[in-house]
């Protein structure tokens, strides 16, 4: 039986290869896929790179900085880049709709800036040349011309009747021209596939990138499926062709966005500069660290005198301005993080709705299956925008420790007075040495794994459905 | 071309399912895209409405707080904002990626316009459909389902030749049949739009532009796919040619193109404006006033003989040296400004080849939400950052006594493009 199958797709292969139609779209996609294999492939090294000596130049920056009041430092800041992971080269996903830097000072959690969208020439609106949309929305594309007549065109003939007569049953039939598809994707599925097994030598996982192979073989199934459906139960080769035109309009290109557009009618999500102003109502009520004095540190100020027993806070061994620059940051902190965690959750709920339509469309379960694997979805995001903040807390909070510890309050209070007051109220540059090397990863393979398989089981899930929906109408043939 | 003719034609065309059904469709996603598309533009005034109100009474607070101009300068924020024109619910353009609100106070302009406070970038990815979305890119697709096998349809019926000797002019077979399908298309297309338009006050020009500019677009299209269908290959052959067309049309020179336009634009990153505005400002601290100072009277020759200091910190010196690190910052912004322009440019060249482009880009400019509009936006953002430096300037100068009146004189931002044009229902 398994000859027969084999024949019936050899047959397939000879039939396409004679037809001036299905050598032409094999050689177009082919071209695509391997070209967006290598385009993508050197823009993302090219942005690695940069951002990688961006992200070193800041660090030397900030260590070459003279002594300095350490408040200074606060303000005087440090970058974050954040570096796309090796399989960010295969899909990019939301990389270039997110900032790539981000500025961290004290008080103050920044936005990323500098979205790559911004410089855009504004022409890939529908889609870009990146693997992933290649294989996810044209790919299938691909197979319906290929494919759309694999059964209607053996009924046009009346050949199929001949071969129910010699004993293909129709079941072998459909298998045998489901392999000769599968045949077709798995070839413009290589550059993908090599691109992918290159970036483990450049130190991805073994795992995510099985898996992000295995969902795009399972995607390729998914439509080889639906093509052999609809040309089993099609009259014709044009109703055939006309529907599955059809079925891909609807799955690849209307309801992606029909989910966005839905998200985001049901989540309202504020943005940053709404939940400032509860930031800034909340800062004024716990006062401002740049300000000890500021009635709202009363509390603390007599809880740290009583503390150390002593009646002003001239007399404290330590800088009562440096402590309260600690104290107001960390009060602060904890309530940035209260917003920043809301915002995120609500971008996350909204995500979680669109999500959920990779239920009806395998193009939008593949498309999260692949960046999750890939590191470039939003979880990866926002782990990056809390990795930041983690950076931004440690290095602030040292320097008001530097602020508390390194001088007296005298110094501190009259830093303005003179060019030498001002000399005395520094600390060493030395103390700048503490900044540690930057690199965003992204989660680990086995967290990335694991938020793949809700995207993985609806593939599988649409793939089980397609193929029993294949398999009772070729029972039926 | 008689009536009996139109007659028997619109019911023949009516009676295909396929036909309706595809119509049917089209209406439906016209009128989904309408309807997020207001939601969208709706959320967006009443985000709009909340951020006016939220920096009223932030600015009282501060205002009631502080008695300084400089403190009050530094404290104070000033909400700047675009909002959405009549015409964004059917063009959402670029406004989820591009900035359209910033709180801007008198520090250096460089540090705070470049941040992006924008909305979900996993659905920006997804792209969301809009009304220039369902005609660019849908229509056309729909288009050819409905006109590819016009003849071929017939041909493989056997009606063909049959149809050709019946028909009593040239006229009134397949252009009437085919003109039918058109009209039909725009009604479902265009109905939504117009409901919408009304809706939202788009003013009457505007409606008929774009119905127009939409029947031209459309009438292209049905063009090419008529003069394909009279080629005597089977109706999947013919589709799959249209198809190949729309595809590299839309997608195949758009996106190289991009790649080739990127490539031949590099300017500076980002991220060397944001440290070189730092660099400077921050060196400002190290350096003797005088030498800030020197810098900021080039710009700003009208304080020339105010600018001594007689204490470390003076907020005059502390606004100027701000001043001065924008200024060194300056070149770069207008390089990496040039570049996005540039591309910009360079892009409507290409859009030349690709109509669905071509289309987007007309109406997300009438729409006020292309590229375009966003560089405006942010122009209005430095001339405001400008006047209120100007505003701050005498008294921080003259050394004047903090008068809270005079604040009433202060600059407020004034959106460029109002709500011109009010609808029936606001």
């Amino acid at each position: 039986m398994s000859s027969t199958v084999f024949t019936i797709a050899r047959d397939e292969w000879r039939y396409w290869r004679r037809s001036s139609l299905a050598q032409t779209v094999l050689i177009i996609a082919l071209l695509l896929a391997a070209a967006s294999v290598w385009v993508t492939h050197a823009a993302i090294s090219h942005t690695t790179e940069q951002r990688q000596h961006m992200q070193s130049e800041s660090i030397t920056a900030f260590e070459e900085q003279p002594d300095r009041h350490p408040h200074r430092m606060v303000h005087y800041g440090h970058y974050l880049f954040r570096a796309p992971p090796p399989l960010g080269s295969l899909d990019p996903g939301i990389d270039s709709f997110t900032g790539n830097a981000i500025f961290l000072e004290g008080h103050r959690q920044n936005g990323a800036t500098f979205a790559d969208q911004k410089q855009s020439t504004g022409l890939t609106w529908v889609g870009r040349l990146t693997p992933a949309y290649v294989m996810q929305v044209l790919t299938p594309l691909l197979l319906i011309v290929l494919g759309f007549g694999v059964m209607t065109r053996e009924r046009e003939a009346g050949t199929l009747d001949f071969l129910k007569v010699q004993g293909v049953s129709p079941l072998v039939l459909l298998a045998g021209k489901g392999v000769a598809m599968a045949g077709a994707g798995l070839l413009v599925l290589t550059p993908l596939i090599i691109g992918a097994l290159l970036t483990v030598l450049k130190g991805a996982q073994v795992v995510p990138v099985l898996t992000f192979i295995l969902s795009y073989l399972i995607y390729i199934v998914v439509w080889c499926a639906l093509v052999l459906l609809i040309s089993t139960l099609a009259r014709s080769n044009s109703v055939s062709f006309s529907g599955l035109v059809a079925v891909w309009i609807l799955l690849c290109l209307v309801v992606p966005r029909i989910a966005s557009n839905t998200a985001s009618v049901m989540v309202a999500s504020p943005g940053k500069l709404e939940t400032d102003f509860a930031v800034l109502k909340k800062l004024r009520q716990m006062g401002d660290g740049h300000n000890a004095n500021d009635p709202a540190f009363k509390a603390f100020k007599d809880n740290l005198l009583a503390q150390y027993n002593v009646d002003s806070v001239e007399d404290l061994p330590i800088n009562f301005r440096g402590v309260v620059a600690q104290k107001s940051e960390a009060d602060l902190t904890e309530v940035l993080n209260e917003f920043a965690e809301q915002q995120m959750a609500q971008q996350q709920s909204q995500a979680v709705i669109a999500r959920m339509f990779g239920w009806l469309s395998p193009m939008i379960a593949i498309q999260n299956a692949s960046m999750k694997l890939a590191g470039t979805d939003l979880e990866n995001y926002q782990r990056f925008m809390r990795e930041a903040e983690a950076v931004r807390f440690e290095f602030v909070q040292s320097l008001n420790k530097l602020h508390a510890e390194g001088m007296s309050l005298e110094q501190d209070a009259n830093k303005y007075k003179s060019a030498e007051a001002r000399k005395a109220a520094t600390v060493d540059a030395e103390n700048w040495q503490m900044l540690e090397e930057f690199q965003f990863t992204p989660l680990p393979a086995g967290q990335r794994f694991s938020n793949s398989l809700t995207a993985v089981l609806q593939l599988l899930f649409t793939a089980g459905l397609v193929l029993a929906f294949t398999y009772i109408a070729g029972r039926r043939v | 071309m008689s009536w009996s003719d139109i007659r028997r034609e619109t019911a023949f065309v009516l009676r295909k399912k396929s036909v309706s059904l595809l119509l049917v469709a089209a209406c439906a996603l016209a009128l989904f895209s309408v309807w997020t598309g207001s939601v969208e533009v709706a959320q967006q005034e009443a985000t709009i409405e909340r951020l006016l109100e939220g920096d009223k009474a932030d600015r009282e607070e501060v205002t009631h707080k502080h008695h300084a101009y400089g403190y009050i300068a530094y404290y104070t924020f000033h909400l700047t904002y675009a909002p959405p024109s009549p015409l964004a619910f059917a063009a959402l353009g670029v406004r989820d990626v591009y900035p359209w609100k910033h709180r801007i106070r008198m520090l250096a302009l460089e540090g705070q316009i470049h941040e992006s406070d924008t909305q979900n970038p996993e659905l920006s990815l997804a792209g969301k459909i809009d009304f220039t979305f369902v005609i660019a890119v849908f229509a056309p697709l729909i288009l050819i389902l409905l006109l590819h096998d016009l003849r071929a349809a017939e041909r493989a019926a056997g009606r063909h030749d049959f149809l050709i000797v019946m028909a009593r002019t040239h006229g009134s077979l397949w252009p009437l049949r085919a003109g039918l399908i058109v009209l039909g298309l725009w009604l479902a297309l265009i109905l939504p739009f117009i409901g919408g338009a009304i809706v939202n006050g788009v003013p009457i020009w505007q409606m008929a532009a774009v119905c127009a500019v939409v029947l031209v677009y459309l009438l292209f299209w049905s063009l090419l796919c008529y003069w394909v269908a009279r080629f005597t290959f089977p109706a999947p052959v013919l589709a799959s040619l249209l198809l190949g067309i729309w595809l590299a049309t839309t997608y195949i020179i758009p996106s190289v193109g991009n790649v080739a336009i990127e490539e031949a634009y590099h300017g500076p990153e980002g991220g060397d404006i944001l440290m070189t505005q730092r660099e400077a400002v921050n060196d400002a601290w190290d350096l003797p006033h005088q030498t800030t100072m020197d810098a900021f009277v080039v710009s700003h020759p009208e304080w020339q003989g105010k600018t001594e200091t007689s204490s470390l910190f003076e907020w005059k010196w502390y606004y100027a040296f701000q001043q001065v690190g924008d200024e060194n910052a300056r070149p770069l912004f207008q390089a990496y400004q040039q570049i996005a322009e540039q591309r910009y440019e360079a892009a409507g060249w290409v859009a030349l080849l690709s109509p669905a482009t071509l289309f987007k880009r007309t109406l997300t400019r009438w729409a006020d939400t292309d590229a375009k509009a966003a560089w405006q936006y942010e122009r209005d953002i430095r001339t405001f950052h400008a006047e209120l430096r100007e505003f701050y300037y005498p008294f921080l100068f003259n050394g004047s006594e903090y008068n809270e009146e005079s604040l009433a004189e202060r600059p407020a931002f004034q959106p460029n493009n109002t709500n011109k044009y009010p609808g029936i229902f606001h």
